[in-house]
């Protein structure tokens, strides 16, 4: 539906290639780059990532993502962050020592208090909607999505935007603005997966350029 | 990669054979759900299950298991096992299968398949069985001399979007993936590639995500006995797949 030109940041974490598929699986065109031009001609950005928290800040600040992320947003651009990028959009961690993100997001991000059941936290759970959204529309409350983590967020109530259970219950999307970040990985998620990166790419495409 | 946990069915129970042989079967779980549960809870991303009884007969024949897998498990699944023609078909993703897996039927009856492929699209996987590079037919008992990796690369042409490339001589041994075998006929087609047969170890996972590093449409593995014998977890062998 959408031919919205999505940048996929690399910042040398994580297999991006999933996350490419699926955008082009939904229409869109995404390049996985980490060239400020090819970001500042994007009509929306996404911040994958599997790892550690404090490398990954230390690599993207390494290569000065952490300023063009921040530009982008002021721009008005839509950002969505996947699992790790989805935690480092908020302004900490307490990983490995602790780490300060990007605080497009309010909140710290810690360490998933599943109750006593195994972490890393690792298979499909439902999502409760917390509120609507564009990134969320014509996917049900409840509609189970992928996982991969042992940490996760704690944002504010005004940008919570999903929960899921495992053990307790936590926090697993968050929004504010034209930022987005989602705990599971939609790339893995089947059909519901790949509408959320559909309405992703949807609402890139409605934002002027 | 997806890492692919196998369930086979047969008798109503989820065992395991060794290269196809009917003979040498193991029995792991009288309930093939408990055993989907099983991995899902392990943190499997898809699971494949195999209608053993469906294979032999020609049309599935465990429609109950399929359907509580779909209810009670909560992870996506592929099934194939016997399915020669478009109301099977349809029938077992009525009964909440994600995919479903064709073999014999999709190279002997090309109407079928360009019917299923045309009606069903992605959720269609065409399973290519082979020894040596040649394909085999009717749950391995048939040799061909067709090769695998033309005619893999012949079906992709008609629109098959993922295939499932098993080699007959690795599965059940946990003797370790034909690597080289999935990486000629990954390198034909561009449609997506699921290794299966063979993997014993976590080395062996291993060695099929540096595979995919080089053939990106190789896109996950099919997991049986390693699981079973509790060689390693799924998440473990997740891990090693990244």
């Amino acid at each position: 539906m959408s031919s919205a030109r999505i940048a996929i940041l690399d910042y040398g974490m994580g297999n991006l290639r999933s996350v490419e598929k699926a955008l082009e699986h939904v229409g869109a065109t995404a390049t996985i780059t980490h060239d400020v031009g090819e970001v500042r001609a994007a009509d929306g950005v996404i911040l994958p990532g599997v790892g550690a928290f404090p490398r990954a800040m230390e690599r993207i600040r390494e290569r000065g993502l952490d300023e063009l992320i921040a530009e982008r947003r002021d721009a008005g651009v839509p950002i969505l962050g996947i699992c790790l990028g989805l935690q480092l959009l908020f302004d900490s961690t307490t990983e490995l020592g602790g780490a300060e993100g990007l605080g497009l997001l309010a909140g710290p991000v810690g360490a998933l208090d599943a109750d006593g059941l195994k972490v890393p936290h690792i298979g499909w759970s439902p999502v409760r909607w917390e509120r609507e959204s564009r990134l969320t529309e014509g996917i049900e409350t409840e509609t189970p999505f992928y996982f991969v983590h042992s940490f996760a967020p704690d944002p504010t109530v005004d940008e919570l935007l999903g929960t899921a259970a495992y053990g307790a219950r936590f926090a697993c999307a968050a929004e504010r603005d034209n930022v987005f970040g989602v705990q599971f990985h939609p790339e893995k998620s089947s059909a519901a997966g790949l509408r959320l990166l559909s309405n992703f790419a949807g609402v890139c495409a409605s934002v002027p350029a | 990669m997806i890492l692919y946990p196998a369930i086979d069915i047969r008798g109503g129970q989820a065992v395991r054979l060794l290269q196809g042989d009917y003979a040498r079967e193991t029995v792991y779980d009288a309930d093939p759900v408990e055993a989907a549960k099983r991995w899902a809870d392990e943190g499997a991303e898809f699971l494949h299950v195999v209608d053993l009884d469906g294979a032999k007969a020609g049309s599935p024949q465990n429609l109950d298991s399929v359907r509580r897998i779909a209810t009670e498990v909560g992870c996506p699944f592929q099934v194939g096992g016997g399915l020669r023609d478009a109301e099977s078909v349809a029938a077992l993703l009525d009964a909440g299968a994600s995919r479903v897996v064709i073999g014999t039927a999709a190279l002997r009856d090309p109407e079928f398949l360009d019917a299923v492929v045309a009606r069903h699209g992605e959720r269609v996987v065409v399973s290519v069985d082979a020894r040596g590079g040649k394909v085999s037919l009717s749950g391995w008992t048939e040799a061909t001399e067709q090769d695998v990796a033309e005619t893999v690369k012949e079906l992709g042409g008609r629109g098959v979007a993922r295939f499932l490339c098993t080699e007959i001589d690795v599965d059940g041994t946990m003797e370790g993936p034909a690597v080289e075998e999935l990486r000629r006929i990954a390198a034909g087609t561009s449609a997506q590639v699921i290794a299966s047969g063979g993997v014993g170890t976590l080395t062996d996972l291993e060695a099929l995500a540096q595979l995919g590093a080089d053939a990106p449409n190789i896109e996950g593995a099919i997991v049986g006995r390693a699981l079973y014998e509790r060689k390693f977890t799924v998440a473990d062998g997740i891990a090693a797949l990244a």
